[in-house]
């Protein structure tokens, strides 16, 4: 009996840490989910300081963008960056090479394909920050430019452009300070719904978003993971809600739709601010129910980094190596022109 | 024969009499000990608002708690739980947003969650893999399914002819109390009546308490093994379109470590890890706790971290508890019996 009492109370523990543990393991998925589906089309924030003088006329680059996958509308939009900066340059040969799904192998096939056809340059958004290395490494061995966009790999490249999520997340945090002012709502507490402990772009977000509220008249209370489940997100947010909130931030897609879903519930009354772009989300900013959403924008991703490979390859120095490329609002305003 | 069907009756009643409302009502008294305790630091919590939702938040962890029983009752466990619920959000969904009927599409989504809880079964006990691995091996597929079945996107919106759908399963009410709260209450008597006072019951206690004097007494243990997994997976499934009706759309991380908060329900309520004890009466105080855990820990405020060492300490203790509890008993012939499954 004791023998099997010890057993029993080992397993018990085994769960415990499990329960604990187990987040870490889900960090991978919740991060590619993370990724927002499809892009704004609005302008941003972002710029670079060099490569605003186009290249010398008369020698013609090639330069060449490697996604993750091609049907993916963010990839879709980083591709028309390119597109438009490489149709302004004049100078440019560009073309776009992309895995047909999200697969190291075949995005290594693609970086020796980009070498040997030639390419000055590769825009590349990494799968993953160390499956790529190698090939990557044997392309600047081969002269070749590397510049990361959205999402770089353990190598040195000229220049990374992607969204800096903690400056989203602070972004998101004046979003909703803006919208509580104009609500008339001066204190009060607020709700955080994240993934989980162990999703970098999600904690930086929700550290920006603390950060807006630094000497606000606001409480942040604690926050609360709902493993990037919808159905747990909006548990949380109405819990949020019976604790009488005046807003809840949510920090990914699947977070985002349960907070507008609860607050939809609750018959409004709440300021929701979320992140990353659905069809869901966009229709809970129509009815209301949230009040915007912060998206990346991938096409200034392609456009900067195509601008920047080419000011490379003319011999110009880069001024900024690691560009923010900012978040675009999504409100009630500009939501239809987006759907 | 007759022999042995009685004999295999005495064991039940036997096990039954050990596993009895003693430890319930213990767990039962833990119950009321947390939410008077959270109801003190801070009142929202037994608000009228709060106490209706806590109850539909508590359902589906009481659906699959139920799913986890039958399988933890026969010895085996099922870590598949929280995919299958994955599954079943993103097929449903997906299927909806594809156009189909929505009751068309629930109808699908749950025969393939069956199937799954049938496969899950078939490695078990027919391939005799160790269930930890079988299970580790579905729970991975089926979280690649729903990863898979919408191109690794979560689903647009389920669209407004799946309205009826989502009443259904999450927004409505009736008498005052949530739909998920009432599918809980159905799938729970429906299920406690299979397993108390049937013989598909008393053969999955039979084969989690002694497999071999089960399979000796004629009970088919492959098949009983089979069963439980696919209540199990029928229970996960129906957790699944839960989810995607209270999100309006399929997340493919929906039911991520559910099959964590299953087995905690089970053994907060008394559900032995080594089979052949447990009733869900037990796993209904079990969910209980466990959701009133969840729900009252965000009200108190507490951070994350302390609430995963609160909620560890109290599945250590339960089980710690309900240990102690029977090693008082002076049941030497079950103790034999107990000793020769581990």
């Amino acid at each position: 009996m004791k023998k099997k009492a010890i057993s029993v109370v080992l397993g018990m523990a085994m769960l415990a840490a499990a329960i604990s543990g187990c987040s870490g393991t889900t960090a991978a998925t919740t991060t590619a989910a993370a990724t927002t589906k499809a892009a704004a089309t609005t302008a941003a924030a972002a710029t670079t300081k060099a490569g605003e003088t186009t290249a010398a006329a008369g020698e013609n680059k090639k330069i060449i963008l490697i996604t993750m996958d091609s049907t993916d509308q963010h990839w879709v939009n980083v591709d028309k960056g390119c597109q438009e900066e490489a149709a302004a340059l004049g100078n440019i040969t560009y073309k776009w090479m992309a895995p047909d799904k999200k697969d190291d192998a075949q995005q290594i096939e693609r970086i020796n394909n980009a070498i040997a056809d030639g390419a000055d340059a590769i825009l590349i958004a990494a799968n993953g920050p160390d499956a790529i290395t190698g090939a990557l490494e044997e392309a600047k061995a081969a002269g070749i430019v590397i510049v990361y966009v959205d999402s770089p790999a353990n190598t040195e490249a000229v220049a990374t452009f992607s969204t800096d999520n903690k400056a989203a997340g602070k972004t998101a945090g004046e979003q909703m300070l803006a919208a509580l002012a104009t609500a008339g709502v001066t204190k009060g507490s607020i709700g955080i719904v994240n993934i989980n402990t162990a999703t970098d772009s999600t904690n930086k977000r929700e550290a920006g978003f603390r950060e807006a509220f630094d000497g606000s008249a606001f409480t942040i209370l604690e926050t609360q993971y709902g493993e990037g489940d919808a159905a747990k997100s909006q548990d949380i947010a109405d819990n949020y809600i019976t604790d009488g909130v005046v807003g809840i931030f949510g920090c990914n897609e699947g977070a985002t739709v349960g907070v507008g879903n609860a607050i939809k519930g609750a018959g409004g009354g709440i300021v929701g601010v979320g992140f990353d772009r659905s069809d869901a989300i966009l229709s809970l900013i129509k009815d209301g129910s949230l009040v915007c959403t912060m998206v990346q924008n991938p096409s200034v991703m392609g456009s900067e980094g195509l601008k920047a490979a080419a000011a490379v390859l003319a011999g110009e120095t880069l001024t900024e190596t690691a560009v923010d490329t900012g978040v675009s609002i999504v409100n009630k305003a500009n939501v239809d022109s987006l759907a | 024969m007759e022999k042995n069907e009685t004999r295999e009756k005495h064991t039940i009643r036997n096990i039954l009499a050990i596993r009895g409302v003693g430890q319930i009502a213990t767990v039962t008294i833990g119950l009321l000990v947390l939410c008077l305790a959270f109801a003190i630091l801070n009142p929202s919590f037994y608000s009228s608002r709060n106490v209706g939702n806590l109850l539909r938040q508590i359902a589906p962890i009481l659906i699959i708690g139920i799913g986890q029983s039958y399988v933890l009752i026969t010895g085996n466990i099922d870590l598949s739980i929280g995919s299958v619920v994955g599954m079943s959000c993103m097929i449903s969904a997906t299927l909806m947003t594809k156009g189909w009927n929505p009751w068309l599409s629930v109808v699908a989504t749950l025969i393939i969650c069956i199937g799954t809880g049938i496969g899950n079964g078939l490695l078990v006990a027919t391939c005799k893999l160790p269930p930890f691995i079988a299970t580790l091996g579905t729970m991975t597929v089926a979280r690649g399914v729903a990863q898979i079945v919408n191109n690794n996107y979560n689903t647009d919106a389920i669209g407004e002819g799946a309205e009826g759908f989502r009443t259904f399963f999450y927004y409505g009410k009736m008498f005052g109390i949530f739909n998920t709260v009432w599918i809980a209450v159905v799938l729970f008597l429906l299920f406690n009546f299979l397993l108390s006072k049937t013989r598909t019951g008393r053969h999955i206690y039979a084969v989690g308490s002694n497999i071999d004097a089960a399979r000796l007494s004629g009970v088919n243990v492959s098949f009983t093994t089979i069963k439980a997994y696919m209540v199990s997976a029928f229970c996960a499934g129906t957790v699944g379109l839960v989810t995607s009706a209270t999100a309006g759309i399929g997340t493919m991380d929906s039911g991520n470590m559910y099959e964590m908060y299953a087995v905690a329900a089970s053994v907060i309520g008394g559900v032995s890890t080594l089979g052949g004890q447990g009733l869900l009466l037990g796993t209904v105080v079990g969910a209980a706790i466990w959701g009133v855990l969840q729900n009252g820990l965000q009200f108190a405020g507490a951070p994350v971290a302390i609430r995963n060492i609160v909620i560890g300490i109290i599945v250590i203790f339960s089980v710690l508890l309900d240990v102690v509890l029977r090693t008082g008993r002076p049941r030497k012939s079950a103790k034999g019996a107990a000793h020769t499954e581990g």
